[in-house]
């Protein structure tokens, strides 16, 4: 399989990179860790003329913490936030360590994940249950988009041709929060899942309410998608099996998958379920665990 | 059993992990030459269609293309895998039979032009009713395929030994199943490519990767028209066959047609979604049995139905559909057998061999039946087994000799090694332990082709300073390690140590082999190789007598010395003329005993260049009835596998936890070896069982053409594996060794078929068990 012919640009700023962007609008793709745009270009899926290598750009890379507010780069790759740190929340190091294979981990980025936006993709999932923002840089400055409102379609984002994603802002990890990624597929690694899911509990001081609940579930609408029904149902509830399967249910109830080669829409309804209640309970033990390492 | 060996039943480093380890392994991929031109096939984008026109003049017209070919320009010769059955052109001349189906072929100066090139290729398709299985394959009125097959049967097998119906009139208890499996890939890492050129002696060379290289060599005579002298087939290291390698593959042809057109190197080669296509994996396979036994559990009679989704040509099916029935003779003692096979075309890639060939359903079925007779019967299925087992000495209904068998050693094995008796009916709810048995073929008895050839002649050449041999030999070593192997045989029988060989493999030039498949190598070319041993150092040994003056009876050469029996000789006039000979150098001979060096050395100063020829076909086989040549072996390599499983009931995952794997292989040549075999055989049963599956749209398009989609185990799927070699001296085999490849990979599939029994209740009748498979069947057990 050939890679087809095309120019490649290395620029070594974002505004250089903003400005080819710009010149070259929709001719040109963003190249980070290729594991999906290369592939793509061999299967002849995409075919631009220009790839825009993120590489050089300093401001893509490294992480911070500013006043309980987590900044992570798009060139995080997603070996980087599987193996974890003070700034990487728990479950955005679950989703990361599921993605394919050590050596596709090694090359995946964070903001490739986003931007390819598949409906499982194993990155996008935690963030959306986090409660992420994204960060897009354009010809006119920087704006900051929630995860949830990003996702369009398959591949689709609201992010526009002319921008590239140069961050993640979320969180920081904090006592009392908690989460559970659950990843349902044939083997235990190069894997697309069959359904997954991304729990995340904040507790009240009380260590049982539930202060705040998102639930993100993957490969059952045609992007990453949030249960509000879930998270509506877990709000304010004490954390436990009874208001979880309430949880899981509606969760189930809010998913649309559909019938292809890899599993039937009517499973994948009843693994949500299963994977929403199997990842509350997860989310539970991490919360209470955070708060019992801080007594 | 291990006898006195000095180099077989160790774990000698292999001779080829150097340079695997390190990269340095050349594959086709890193051998280039120079002028090299690009080939790139056309193939059918339709499952089923006349071909009305083919337009190739814009592809001719594209600078850099050199040659474009159809059809029209080669000579009108059908090939295939059976002479019986050959049903193939290498273009498609009037019609294609399934997605993939080759049309044209392109060599241009690069790959981008060639497939440009293929790209401007016209045809004009009228399609026809594609039949995408054997239903709409069979039903009334459907179109045939092929002229020559009537209703798209490729082949029907009617077997009877002794008297079925009146062994089921004496039975207790008749049991029935049916099971149903998908298609698949064979998955080897190293996708199909060759290079062919054209040599100055006027030689068509083909280097490619292949399990086959003679049976290549024939094919791409026979097809070019080129006498067998007039084509040589080389074959690099190889990443893996498993079975789909056993053939000439269309670019081994057409690359050859385009180095002949063009004067040119020619390489072509097979992206992951073209290895799909081509497939000649797996068959999907749907079986019926009825299985008769009396109430103590004496297995008395079997009834068996097998068809066959065949895909769109004959490949390897012939032998397919007998080796589904065949390989139930054994190992149980079952008196009554009887077979009814069908394999049919479809509008679908071909299917042909695969490790295990056509006998891993079949055994999967017998196996998971044989557990529900022993649960209805109150035994253990380990005693139902242990009572029905054939011993050493067997020969089965259908006439397969059990000339060794260790299938009770197997058995104790892996009962004892997995903790059966502490485990069978006292797990947690949830996890299951089940087992099962199975054999292979060493080696088919017979070739493809009718023919009294040799089935591997070797050649071993002795160093001329006598410091050690080269084996030459045309086996393919194709990751399995027959190099080392062979050159363990030979090392133990010229008796030097195995540093002092070295193997030169995989060319036709270096005599017949008739390469790796149906585990043969290590029984056939290792006779070969311990004849070609065995005669050198008669040569060697004869020559010494002379020289001594005494006789030759006296004398054997062990780990690189001669020993001489009886009263002391004086050989020091040997040693003197060797170190005189090597004045300067460092490692002259010394020590009180006299060295194979100075031996080799001599023998070569008396007599020339040493070398000795070894060669083997196997003895006459039994079995006089139609189709008694696919089974038939000169010995049978067996193995029993427990299986433990978690099976998670709320998404149906099953979780292979620990395989419990005895195998007996006669003698192991190579023990790291043999584990390995027996883990890859692990692997591969796990992958069929559990996730493997090659998917179709309703256009005989393939759904998951690639190994991200087509799931093979990764490493993390892999359970913990414990092997344990068996091994029971097989008569027939060189230094009492048979086969490991594929008999090791028989009970995989209904052992994690019985765990999961076991765990659930549930008999599973249909493979790859997926989670949603198994979670439905689940889901119906509880509201039944």
């Amino acid at each position: 399989m050939l890679l087809p012919s095309f120019d490649y640009y290395h620029p070594q700023s974002l505004p250089e990179a903003l400005s080819l962007l710009g010149e070259m609008g929709d001719q040109a793709r963003p190249l980070a860790g290729g594991t999906d745009l290369l592939v793509n270009l061999k299967l002849k899926k995409l075919a631009p003329k220009v790839l825009l290598d993120l590489s050089g750009l300093e401001e893509l890379q490294g992480n911070g913490t500013d006043e309980g507010l987590v900044s992570l780069g798009a060139l995080n790759t997603a070996s980087r936030l599987a193996s974890g740190g003070p700034e990487v929340p728990g479950l955005l190091a679950m989703g990361a360590g599921s993605l394919g294979s050590p050596q596709v981990r090694n090359r995946a980025t964070l903001g490739g994940n986003l931007v390819t936006a598949r409906p499982a993709a194993d990155i996008c999932l935690p963030l959306l249950a986090l409660g992420a923002r994204v960060v897009l840089a354009g010809p006119s400055g920087q704006r900051q988009v929630s995860l949830d409102g990003y996702f369009k379609g398959p591949g689709y984002t609201v992010k526009e041709p002319g921008e590239i994603l140069t961050h993640v802002l979320l969180d920081a990890p904090r006592p009392g929060v908690g989460g559970g990624y659950q990843k349902l597929g044939l083997r235990q690694a190069m894997e697309i899942a069959l359904v997954n899911v991304a729990a995340h509990l904040e507790l009240e001081d009380d260590g049982k309410t539930v202060a705040l609940a998102r639930v993100a579930l993957g490969a059952v609408a045609p992007f990453p998608m949030l249960s509000p029904g879930a998270a509506q149902v877990l709000q304010g509830a004490p954390a436990g099996e009874k208001i979880f399967t309430e949880a899981a249910e509606a969760a189930a109830a809010e998913a649309r998958p559909i019938d292809d080669h890899r599993g039937s829409a009517a499973y994948r309804q009843d693994m949500v379920r299963t994977l929403t209640l199997r990842a509350l309970r997860q989310a539970l033990s991490q919360a209470q665990g955070s708060k019992e390492e801080q007594a | 059993m291990s006898g006195n060996f000095e180099v077989i039943g160790s774990r000698a480093p292999r001779k080829d992990a150097p340079n695997k380890s390190t990269g340095k392994a050349r594959y086709i991929e890193d051998i280039k030459f120079p002028g090299e031109l690009a080939g790139a096939l056309l193939q059918s984008p339709q499952a089923h269609a006349k071909i009305k026109r083919i337009d190739i003049s814009k592809a001719q017209a594209l600078p850099g293309v050199v040659a474009v070919i159809t059809a029209q320009d080669i000579p009108d010769v059908k090939y295939g895998v059976s002479p019986a059955r050959y049903d193939e052109t290498l273009f498609a001349v009037d019609r294609v039979r399934y997605v993939g189906d080759e049309i044209a072929a392109v060599a241009a100066e690069d790959l981008a032009t060639a497939l440009k090139a293929v790209e401007l290729i016209e045809v004009e398709y009228e399609p026809l009713p594609v039949l995408l299985t054997v239903e709409e394959a069979t039903a009334e009125g459907a179109p045939w395929l092929h002229d020559q097959f009537p209703d798209n049967v490729c082949a029907q097998v009617e077997q009877e030994f002794g008297d079925v119906e009146a062994a089921f009139a004496q039975c207790d208890l008749i049991q029935e199943g049916s099971f149903f499996s998908k298609r698949q890939d064979g998955a080897f890492i190293e996708p199909n490519q060759c290079v062919a050129l054209m040599d100055s002696d006027g030689v068509l060379n083909l280097h490619s990767s292949t399990q086959v290289p003679h049976y290549v060599q024939r094919t791409l005579a026979m097809v070019t028209g080129l006498s067998m002298s007039r084509v040589r087939v080389v074959k690099p290291y190889v990443g893996g066959g498993f079975g789909p390698k056993a053939s000439a593959t269309p670019i081994d042809l057409a690359a050859g047609f385009l180095a002949m057109k063009t004067g040119r190197p020619v390489r072509m080669a097979y992206t992951r979604e073209q290895v799909f296509l081509f497939s000649r994996a797996r068959h999907g396979f749907t079986h019926h049995m009825k299985i008769g036994v009396k109430k103590d559990g004496t297995l008395m009679a079997l009834d068996h139905q097998a068809t066959l989704d065949g895909g769109a040509y004959s490949s390897f099916g012939i032998a397919t559909v007998y080796y589904a029935g065949s390989l139930l003779g054994g190992p149980y003692k079952l008196p009554n057998m009887r077979y009814h096979g069908l394999r049919v075309f479809t509008n679908k890639p071909a299917c042909g061999a695969q490790r295990g060939h056509g006998g891993v359903i079949a055994r999967a079925l017998f196996e998971q039946q044989m557990d529900v007779i022993a649960e209805k019967l109150g035994m253990d299925p380990i005693e139902l087994r242990l009572k029905n087992m054939m011993e050493t000495g067997d020969v089965t209904c259908n006439d397969l000799a059990m000339s060794s068998l260790g299938m009770r050693e197997c058995i104790e094995a892996v009962k004892n090694g997995s903790g059966w008796d502490q485990k069978k009916g006292k797990l947690p709810p949830g996890k299951g332990i089940g087992m099962a048995c199975g054999f292979f073929v060493s080696g088919a008895g017979y070739p493809i082709y009718r023919s009294e050839t040799y089935h591997c002649t070797i050649m071993i050449k002795a160093d001329e300073d006598g410091g050690g041999i080269v084996v030459y030999t045309a086996s393919a070593e194709i990751g399995q390690g027959s190099e080392t192997t062979m050159a363990m045989i030979a090392a133990e029988a010229v008796g030097i140590p195995y540093e002092q060989v070295r193997v030169k493999s995989g060319d036709t030039d270096f005599g017949i082999d008739l390469g790796a498949y149906s585990s043969r190598t290590t029984l056939m070319t290792g006779h070969a190789t311990k004849e070609a041993g065995e005669n050198l150092k008669a040569m060697i040994l004869e020559t010494l007598a002379q020289e001594l003056g005494i006789d030759q009876s006296r004398l054997d050469i062990k780990n690189g010395l001669v020993k001489i029996s009886g009263e002391p000789v004086d050989f020091s006039a040997i040693r003197t003329g060797y170190i005189k000979e090597h004045r300067g150098w460092q490692d002259q001979p010394s020590g009180e005993e006299l060295t194979f060096r100075e031996a080799a050395r001599l023998a070569y100063l008396r007599l020339g260049t040493l070398v000795a020829t070894g060669k083997y076909k196997p003895p006459v086989l039994g079995g006089k009835y139609k189709g008694a040549a696919v089974g038939t072996s000169p010995a049978y390599g067996c193995s029993a596998q427990v299986a433990e499983v978690s099976v998670d009931f709320e998404t149906g995952q099953i979780k292979v936890e620990r395989i419990t794997d005895a195998h007996d292989c006669g003698q192991a040549v190579n023990l790291t070896s043999v584990e390995a075999q027996m883990q890859g055989s692990v692997s591969m049963g796990l992958g069929e069982a559990l996730f493997e599956e090659v998917k179709f749209d309703g256009q005989g398009r393939i759904l998951n053409p690639s190994l991200g989609e087509y799931h093979i185990p990764t490493v993390m799927d892999m359970p913990e594996t414990k092997c344990i070699v068996v091994e029971s001296g097989e008569p027939n085999g060189p230094f009492g060794a048979k086969e490991v490849g594929e008999g090791a990979i028989m009970p995989t599939i209904p052992a994690i078929l019985n765990a999961v029994r076991n765990a659930t209740g549930l008999v599973l009748d249909e493979t790859p068990l997926t989670p949603e498979r198994v979670y439905l069947a689940l889901k119906k057990q509880k509201g039944a």
